[in-house]
């Protein structure tokens, strides 16, 4: 018979058998809260994220106008340079880039198959704040036609009036094949373009045309090139960073607050899913000294027969290695069954009518099962070293 | 292997005692093949030198060696090893586990590094009388059988040197004769030594280096 833990278990008094239960219960209580919550936390994250036009490559990109009040409306409320320079000099604020309008008159006609015709202004802005940047998206003197990227929620609107007043309605898609002329004229000429839509934009509300149509025009037609910027988009890190907030009203800037309320409703979220996930980690640290008690309270009643084991020669490193072993499958169980409970929880919760059309993954994050495998390494470890330790104080 | 002993004194002992003895302050080694009985009354530290010699207390000055290890050096790692390997012990106070069978108490110690097969044990218990205690719980055991448990189980391991303290205390002198030939038939076996204390010289001990302590 080689040897084995078996041979020393009935030697082995174990402690009270309700404790024991007790303590398998909240750590399988507490490690599922934990999966639960850091699976949530990438859902919400990847949900929350995908939606976002605001949001790329790390950042937030928010437009910001100068507050309208009794006091100064009237008067020119643009940015100066000074406004400008401010605001790149403010540490949160990762860049900034102006809205550039035209001072010319712009008419707009859709041709023959829409009989649509208004006044309509342009704007221009730096290509990197763009959340969607075609390559056609460039216009150099001499090209008669400008590309467009136009404002996804204006399409939504028009669409929404276009019935009422006899109008097509018009899909992302062909909208794009609309032939607009546009008729830009000025004091000092005027000129017509084909006007082309290359881009929807979730992100700025605006038609905007590429910076070099806009300078040339802007010059050309009323040969003026002062920069007037109403509006003005940032980029940064956060937008619901309270610094940058009180930064803002500081200055009287006005913030679009509809869209920074998505981030918060995100970051109130998360932060809901992390308290659930530190009480997951207070309930193992609960279940798990819970363990080490009962541990210790096994080691103390067999104190007599290990010290006796270790008298015969067992070495107290195999003794502990076979008494910690003995745990693994429990804490394997454990954790299997709280990765499984997980798993269904996931598969519930992409039921969800507004997580169903989204991309999300069948199964756990990969944080989720390295987090199950540290877990499991670290019980194992800790459990390791207490019995270890216990058989140090017998000797 | 060698077991030496420099000047080793108990922490706690009489001048007198010290300087009357053999052992207590002097130099000794014993090596494998030998045959040591030491020789003491109650109370002069018998049970103590065969627990120092065996790592169980550090309570003394001088050192002892396994070869070329002080002891007082060794981890429990090296110790448990010299245990399984080297070094067995049969203990005055016994030592089994109360709540084991017989047969337990002495495949503890077997499978932990076999010398002998399992039947051996059947066949040792039959030489000493106890075969019908087997299947028994240590505790109900008479303490001469309980004695003669703790000496199979000692015999169960290979070892270079085998400690006995006192191990027929309780044993007729039929028994005692039976147990002895059977230590010393393992003992040659395995070209061990053996360290033998008890209150008076025993006139079956052959060929016996005796020392007074």
């Amino acid at each position: 018979m080689p040897l084995s833990y078996k041979n020393i278990q009935p030697l082995i008094v174990s402690g009270r058998k309700t404790s024991k239960w007790l303590g398998y219960f909240g750590l399988g209580i507490g490690v599922l809260l934990l999966f639960i919550s850091i699976q949530m936390f990438v859902n919400i994250d990847y949900l929350l994220q995908e939606n976002n036009p605001r949001k790329s490559g790390g950042y937030d990109f928010i437009s910001i106008s100068k507050t309208i009040t009794n006091e100064n409306m009237g008067r020119d409320n643009s940015f100066t340079n000074s406004d400008l320079a401010n605001l790149k000099a403010e540490p949160d604020i990762a860049g900034v880039a102006p809205l550039i309008s035209n001072k010319f008159r712009v008419r707009a006609t859709a041709g023959d198959i829409i009989p649509f015709s208004t006044d309509l202004f342009l704007e221009s802005i730096d290509d990197n704040f763009i959340d969607t940047v075609p390559p056609t998206f460039t216009w150099q003197p001499g090209q008669m036609v400008v590309p467009i990227i136009f404002s996804s929620d204006f399409l939504e609107m028009y669409n929404v009036f276009a019935p009422a007043q006899g109008l097509p309605q018009l899909s992302a898609k062909t909208i794009s094949s609309v032939n607009i002329i546009l008729e830009c004229s000025g004091p000092y000429g005027s000129q017509n373009f084909k006007g082309n839509i290359v881009a929807l934009s979730d992100r700025i509300n605006s038609l905007l045309v590429p910076q070099t149509f806009m300078n040339w025009s802007n010059l050309h037609f009323m040969e003026d090139t002062t920069v007037h910027a109403s509006r003005v988009y940032i980029k940064t890190k956060d937008a619901n960073d309270p610094k940058l907030i009180s930064f803002l009203d500081s200055q009287n800037y006005h913030l679009n607050k509809d869209k920074v309320k998505f981030s918060r409703i995100k970051s109130i979220l998360q932060n809901i899913v992390s308290a659930l996930g530190v009480f997951g980690i207070l309930v193992i640290v609960l279940a798990l000294m819970l363990f080490s008690f009962y541990l210790q309270l096994m080691i103390a009643k067999s104190k007599d027969n290990l010290r006796l084991l270790l008298t015969l020669g067992y070495s107290p490193q195999w003794l502990a290695k076979s008494v910690a072993r003995t745990w693994i499958p429990v804490y394997l169980s454990i954790i299997i069954v709280a990765l499984l409970v997980t798993e269904v929880f996931q598969l519930l919760f992409m039921q969800l009518s507004f997580v169903s059309a989204a991309n999300l993954s069948y199964y756990p994050a990969w944080s989720v099962w390295l987090t199950a495998l540290l877990l499991f390494g670290l019980t194992i470890f800790m459990n390791f070293k207490q019995v270890r330790k216990e058989l140090d104080n017998i000797l | 292997m060698q077991i030496q002993l420099r000047e080793v004194t108990p922490d706690h002992i009489e001048k007198e005692k010290r300087n009357a003895s053999q052992i207590w302050g002097k130099d000794l080694s014993i090596n494998n093949g030998e045959h040591l009985h030491i020789v003491a009354p109650s109370g002069s530290g018998k049970t103590s030198l065969m627990h120092f010699i065996y790592g169980l207390r550090k309570d003394y000055s001088g050192s002892i060696f396994y070869d070329n290890t002080d002891i007082k050096k060794l981890s429990t790692e090296s110790f448990s090893s010299f245990r399984q390997h080297k070094i067995s012990i049969i203990f005055q106070d016994l030592r089994l586990f109360e709540n084991q069978t017989v047969t337990e108490n002495i495949e503890i110690k077997r499978i932990l590094n076999p010398y002998h097969p399992e039947e051996k044990i059947s066949e040792m218990a039959r030489r000493l009388g106890i075969e019908n205690k087997l299947k028994q719980i240590a505790k109900t055991c008479s303490y001469g059988e309980q004695q003669r448990i703790a000496i199979i189980r000692a015999l169960m391991q290979p070892f270079d040197f085998l400690l006995l303290d006192e191990p027929y205390s309780h044993l007729d002198e039929v028994n005692r004769k039976k147990a002895m030939d059977l230590i010393y038939e393992e003992c040659e076996k395995r070209g061990a030594a053996m360290v033998f204390a008890d209150l008076k010289p025993l006139d079956f001990l052959k060929g016996e280096k005796v020392v007074y302590l």
